[in-house]
């Protein structure tokens, strides 16, 4: 199939693990984060891990949305659900993340008009066709998806609707990095940079990381070469000792962003003071919330929720396996108290949680190493 | 190897592309026809969608898109370019 086909072509693979493998220092270990819950799904579903010298350890960042989001929203988001009045309306995997007294679809089960939706506009489609009710989108989701929300919410006040609201709880993939990069827990060596976010906010955001930090950030494609070939950017840049933004994904992302997209986000939203991120604690200016000129649509405003914070399961160690500390079989529940059937933690949740990409793609292997040992 | 051999203009993957979470997909659409401030829109596979484009605009039938949740975040440059996708010859 084009483009797809070019990129898993196995000889071009082949060609690029070797000359990965060509410019690895036997006595160095590397270590190099992909950010976004996309490429760890890519790594674990195509092996590349298997194409890398055992040198190079891939470690699983933050890019997530679901499973970066604390337990205290996602009650507050079922106190919202709960109220008569409203149709709540989510993304698909939203409905399976575990708050303190269960998730969406239990509540669901249970008698509340909760309802999976594709785009933000089908939740404001939603609002126009049930005028006697009150309909609320639970957002989610980084620089990607924050465009759309803000879009919706620009065409809600221009029709004036007013039975929608957004709960919002975009993030933004900046301040959570930098936050990895100040942590004394991890020692990188590159970051794999987002594709689609980039899409949105261009490549200039990453340039704190070689500049303050002195790492190499290569924005990369969703495709199995796509990964091999910013990997391998990420090895000359170290080979070579340059330290800069490259961007591997040329072919969707623009160096600038998107404009148009960034410009509706800075009249929707505002940067919140603070945000609590699971694993990761509270990260200043790392969120959205809606601006001034958007709060008649804030769904925190216009309902009371509990805003309590809420500790993980003491079982779950999502937080160590988000901040790459531990890897996702090394958690104590893995693959038994917690599977993506039931799921404890949000990184079993999400088809982007490093825990269940490993458990869906790479768990076969694991076992076939422990056999061989 | 050079490094434009991976380069070419386009999308990523058609069947599972990059993140699935919050809708967090970026599928590659064909704009086939202008209806106020959407699009309808095809898919490589033949599926058509409404799409919103006011974050792209301005589109005309032809672009291609890369589509997220309903809304077209990125626009392939004009005019188009070598090994751009065109959807009579991507079908499975």
């Amino acid at each position: 199939m084009k483009f797809v086909d070019e990129f898993r072509n196995a000889e071009i693979a082949r060609a690029l693990s070797t000359e990965i493998s060509g410019l690895t220092d036997p006595n160095r270990q590397y270590k190099i984060m992909e950010v976004c819950g996309g490429h760890t799904h890519t790594i674990y579903r195509h092996g590349i891990k298997d194409l890398l010298p055992p040198q190079i350890e891939l470690v699983h960042g933050p890019g997530c949305p679901v499973c970066v989001l604390p337990m205290g929203r996602v009650d507050d988001g079922i106190a919202v659900a709960e109220r008569p009045e409203v149709i709540f309306t989510c993304f698909g995997d939203m409905m399976r993340v575990p708050g303190s007294k269960g998730n969406l679809l239990e509540i669901k089960a249970q008698g509340a008009d909760i309802r999976m939706v594709y785009s933000p506009l089908d939740a404001l489609r939603l609002a126009r066709q049930n005028p006697d009710r009150e309909v609320v989108f639970y957002a989610i989701g980084f620089e990607t998806t924050a465009p759309s929300t803000a879009l919706t919410l620009q065409r809600a006040k221009r029709e004036g609707i007013t039975n929608f609201s957004v709960f919002c709880n975009h993030v933004t993939i900046v301040p959570p990095v930098r936050a990895l990069l100040d942590s004394p827990d991890l020692r990188l060596d590159g970051f794999i940079g987002p594709g689609h976010v980039s899409t949105v906010i261009g490549c200039r955001p990453y340039e704190f990381m070689p500049k303050d930090y002195g790492k190499p950030c290569v924005v990369a494609g969703f495709e199995p070469l796509d990964l091999l070939q910013s990997i391998l950017m990420i090895m000359r840049q170290l080979a070579e000792g340059r330290c800069e933004v490259e961007n591997q994904y040329r072919r969707i992302v623009p160096w600038e962003g998107n404009l148009q997209a960034l410009r509706s986000m800075a009249e929707v939203f505002e940067l919140r003071p603070y945000f609590e991120w699971r694993g990761l604690g509270f990260i200043a200016q790392s969120a959205l919330k809606l601006s001034a000129a958007y709060a008649e649509f804030d769904a925190e405003r216009r309902y009371a929720v509990p805003s309590v914070r809420v500790a993980d399961p003491k079982a779950c160690q999502c937080g160590e396996v988000l901040k790459g500390v531990l890897k996702p079989w090394e958690c104590r529940v893995f693959g038994t108290a917690c599977t993506p059937e039931q799921p404890l933690g949000t990184l079993m949740v999400s088809s982007e949680g490093a825990c269940a990409a490993y458990y869906n793609f790479g768990r076969k292997s694991l076992e076939k190493m422990a056999v061989n040992e | 190897m050079r490094d434009d051999d991976l380069m070419f203009p386009g999308s990523c993957g058609l069947d599972h592309d990059g993140c699935g979470v919050c809708s967090d997909a970026g599928i590659p659409a064909r704009v086939l026809d202008i209806q106020g401030d959407d699009a309808l829109c095809e898919d490589a596979s033949g599926n058509r969608a409404r799409i919103a484009v006011e974050l792209v605009a301005p589109v005309r039938p032809g672009d291609m898109l890369l589509v997220h949740g309903g809304v077209a975040i990125w626009r392939a440059e004009r005019p188009s370019v070598k090994g751009e996708v065109d959807p009579s010859e991507v079908r499975r």
